[in-house]
């Protein structure tokens, strides 16, 4: 429900104000959708590093590494590697899925999915974006200054991340790069939780909003409530690396202070553990959708998916402990933190039950969108499914800090994350660029993709199982993980098949934006909700008229629809029968 | 599924694909509980992603545009359709969470923080961990930690089996993690806090332990050898060494007195 009027203004004309600061919802998330892509290829480029130095160590890496590392003769060295890694987690989870899914599609399909002309503060949106550059600038910096980029691991643990471990400058502006991130995001959180509440069109209920907006929302609201405790977190940490404070130091022989190192990792998963909702929140929302829109009928019992994803947002701010078992923290407490750990597989499975629900008697339309997010349900099945081993403690007391936590995690945000966001790229593509991407290397794309991920992956639990544990230059120096030589070839193998997958996308992606000459029609999925009533790609300020919403957002498949559609807007009124 | 198979396709060469993928052999008197409830949470997991699988593949089957054109138009809140969904998430939560929390509580609250208690007859070891080795200290003879006959190892922990161990775990610089593969378990070494594990070894031979949190450059080279002997060895091994160490401790050198009292 508007609460004021949404003025239109005419369309910027200079190219400054178009396409670098522009107040448009719509420019804004297309700058998040490239910055998130070119992150996404240097972490992966990264990811493809580390995977070469675990299956063939002490061996070039191919074609660029001459160039890259110099002085070993192509070879990774052992500092070069834990920067790697460091800055691949860091990248990844910050710079590119965090920008894609939830600065992309969330400025874009925001707005557009409940009927507004644009965000309800587009100054601040704007803002949002430029604060990310320049985080992402101090953060590539990092990787140029004396002593090299920040090697503490993405969850820079104290004493490691604080001048005992690491006496360079690239963790304090590993530390600055991801504090002023936090300012961005945060400024964006706001911003949507803002437009979700006041601009939805007159008679938008919240449950009549599509479940991407629910899932953008939820991930607005825990960003707006944790990324400020990260963001206290790493300043506290800049204060003992600049400043000399001790919070974060204790008095053992070497070191000298008051404070407490765990007390970082308190502040780190209190946040760290929603940030893993935040980035899947919006992704399952998608797929929510998705889901009903390719099997032609409404979203199996959506409310109750909507709700379900709600209590895990609540649930998922309570549980953060099971990441700090092996600190030996009290049976209490581990106690406490497993058993509401385990029940956020209730809600799980009952949306889990719904997207199989959506998809039963339906009549499904394999396109790219719907093989995205179906891939979607089955490695989210397997992430979530290997996560009970880790929220138990005794499991977890083997399994902690092994390759089976790295195959956990990719599988729950770096496999399902990926493929959602593929997903919403496809489908919201027409929206987007008015072209539509190849369907055929769409589909090609999928599949490569979907083999070389879950090879990846599976090999990383299989490796963890077997004991490897994390973050190792070389795993071969340990005598009981020398039979795993073949299986660590096995999966940087899949890593670079998965890899090179991803040209297919690029060069898709990139053809359709700036060279396809065919345009998209206004509707080509043929779905019903509000962003669709409007041509593609979208004009200027959206609706010309705000839109007047008279039924929920999957109203496909209705056999009272009299029209030759099979679907309806929801701008029209309910069909009954 | 593929991926399995090519992976033992990949493994064939050497070993068999499940002897790779299998853990280290467990030694001590408790690891077959992890090793319990990790297949007890297999067997649960793959018979509910089954389901799930059954689910996508069938549905996708059964259900494409062409093989069933026209949709059944449902929002799902039948009363059959809302029991469904909520007997599968109660079926998920009874037989895996609940399951599983209980057991692993039990496990972790009736043994491994069970302390052996004070008149036991246990082994005493206290672990300072550093960038990138392991420190073992041994009491000596008279019992008492940090005095001048401490045995002092370096990378080098030897144990008799069929006793109980506490371990007393302290960090000098940055956060290790004390992992013994074979047996099951790691704790954390932080600096400042003093953390504790207990274990029993039952079988005698040579392991790997490792530090299994990230603590810089050669993080993949703090590696330590555990020892295990017979109890007879064990003794004969500890007189010898403590003949050593008596015979040629430097009584000036601070540093070779990190040790604190047993707490």
């Amino acid at each position: 429900m508007a609460f004021f009027e949404q003025n239109i203004h005419h369309p910027p004309k200079t190219f400054l104000s178009k396409y670098i600061f522009s107040y448009d919802h719509k420019v804004i998330g297309k700058q998040f959708l490239w910055y998130g892509i070119f992150f996404l290829l240097v972490g992966g480029l990264m990811a493809l590093m580390i995977r070469w130095a675990l299956a063939y160590p002490g061996e070039p890496f191919p074609v660029i590494g001459q160039f890259l590392f110099p002085t070993s003769n192509g070879v990774i060295p052992p500092d070069t590697y834990a920067m790697l890694f460091t800055m691949h987690g860091t990248i990844m989870i910050f710079y590119a899925i965090t920008p894609i899914l939830i600065g992309a599609f969330g400025n874009f399909c925001i707005p557009l999915m409940i009927g507004a002309r644009d965000m309800v503060f587009p100054l601040l949106n704007m803002l949002s974006f430029h604060i990310a550059a320049v985080s992402g600038f101090i953060l590539l910096a990092s990787l140029f200054v004396p002593l090299g980029a920040a090697a503490g691991g993405w969850t820079s643990y104290p004493t490691l991340s604080t001048l005992i471990g690491s006496p360079g400058t690239g963790q304090t502006l590993w530390s600055l790069a991801i504090f002023v991130l936090g300012v961005s995001s945060t400024m964006g959180a706001i911003n949507y939780i803002t437009t979700i509440i006041t601009l939805r069109a007159p008679g938008m209920g919240y449950f009549d909003m599509p479940l991407t907006v629910w899932g953008l929302g939820l991930t607005a609201v825990l960003n707006a409530i944790f990324l400020p405790v990260l963001g206290a977190g790493v300043l506290l940490l800049i204060f003992d690396r600049v400043f000399g404070t001790t919070f974060f130091l204790a008095g053992a022989a070497a070191t000298t202070g008051t404070g407490d190192p765990v007390l970082f990792q308190h502040v780190f998963w209190i946040f760290g553990h929603p940030e893993v909702y935040i980035l899947i929140l919006p992704a399952w929302g998608v797929v929510s959708d998705l889901l009903s829109f390719f099997a032609r009928k409404p979203a199996f019992g959506a409310k109750a998916t909507a709700l379900s994803m709600t209590t895990i947002t609540i649930l998922s701010t309570l549980v953060y402990g099971h990441h700090m078992f092996t600190t030996q923290m009290s049976p209490l407490l581990t106690q406490t933190f497993m058993t509401l750990t385990m029940t956020i597989s209730i809600p799980s499975a009952i949306f889990f039950a719904n997207w199989l629900g959506t998809i039963w008697k339906g009549s499904i339309r394999f396109t790219s969108p719907m093989l995205f997010s179906m891939g979607v349900v089955f490695v989210f099945g397997l992430g979530g499914l290997t996560g009970l081993y880790l929220g138990t403690v005794t499991t977890d007391l083997y399994l902690h800090d092994t390759y089976f936590v790295v195959g956990h995690f990719h599988y729950t945000m770096a496999a399902s994350v990926l493929l959602g966001s593929f997903a919403a790229v496809y489908f919201w593509m027409p929206k987007m660029f008015g072209t539509m991407m190849c369907e055929f290397w769409a589909k090609v794309h999928f599949w490569i993709t979907m083999l070389g991920l879950n090879g990846v992956f599976m090999g990383m639990l299989f490796m963890g199982y077997a004991g490897m544990h994390r973050r190792l230059y070389n795993p071969f120096v340990y005598d009981f993980l020398n039979k795993l030589v073949p299986i660590n070839e096995f999966t940087t193998i899949s890593a670079i098949v998965m890899g090179f997958a991803q040209i297919i996308f690029v060069v898709n992606f990139v053809h359709a934006v700036f060279f396809k000459k065919e345009k998209a029609s206004d509707n080509p999925w043929e779905v019903g909700t509000l962003e669709w009533t409007i041509p593609s790609p979208a004009p200027n300020y959206n609706f010309k008229e705000i839109p007047v919403v008279k039924c929920g957002p999957h109203e496909l498949g209705n056999p009272a629809l009299t029209n030759g559609r099979d679907f309806q807007y929801q701008t029209e009124e309910l069909a009954r029968g | 599924m593929f991926s399995v198979w090519a992976a033992s396709e990949v493994a064939k060469k050497e070993m068999g694909f499940w002897e790779m993928i299998s853990a280290p052999i467990d030694i001590s008197e408790n690891g077959h509980l992890i090793d319990w409830l990790f297949n007890y949470t297999t067997a649960m997991n793959i018979f509910f992603f089954a389901l799930v699988c059954i689910g996508l593949f069938g549905f996708s089957y059964l259900y494409s545009a062409k093989r069933n054109p026209k949709p059944y138009y449902t929002y799902g809140y039948k009363k059959n359709h809302v029991l469904i969904t909520t007997i599968i998430g109660v079926a998920v939560f009874v037989a895996i969470d609940m399951n599983i929390t209980r057991m692993s509580n039990n496990d972790y609250i009736g043994i491994f923080t069970n302390w052996p208690s004070e008149d036991e007859d246990i082994v005493r070891v206290e672990v300072l961990a550093q960038q990138w080795a392991w420190n073992f200290r041994y009491a000596g003879r008279d019992g008492q930690f940090n005095t001048e006959d401490d045995v002092v190892t370096l990378n080098d922990l030897r144990l008799p089996v069929g006793k109980k161990v506490v371990f007393q775990i302290l960090s000098k610089d940055v956060i290790h993690s004390l992992y013994f593969p074979n047996g099951r378990r790691k704790t954390d070494a932080i600096p400042g806090r003093i953390t504790r594990m207990w274990m029993q070894f039952n079988e005698t031979g040579t392991y790997d332990i490792a530090c299994a949190e990230m603590c810089g450059t050669y993080h993949y080279r703090m590696q330590a050898k555990l020892t295990t002997y017979s109890e007879d060895d064990y003794q004969r091994w500890l007189e010898e060494s403590q003949y050593i160490a008596e015979s040629t401790i430097d009584t000036e050198n601070p540093d070779l007195f990190w040790g604190w009292e047993w707490k």
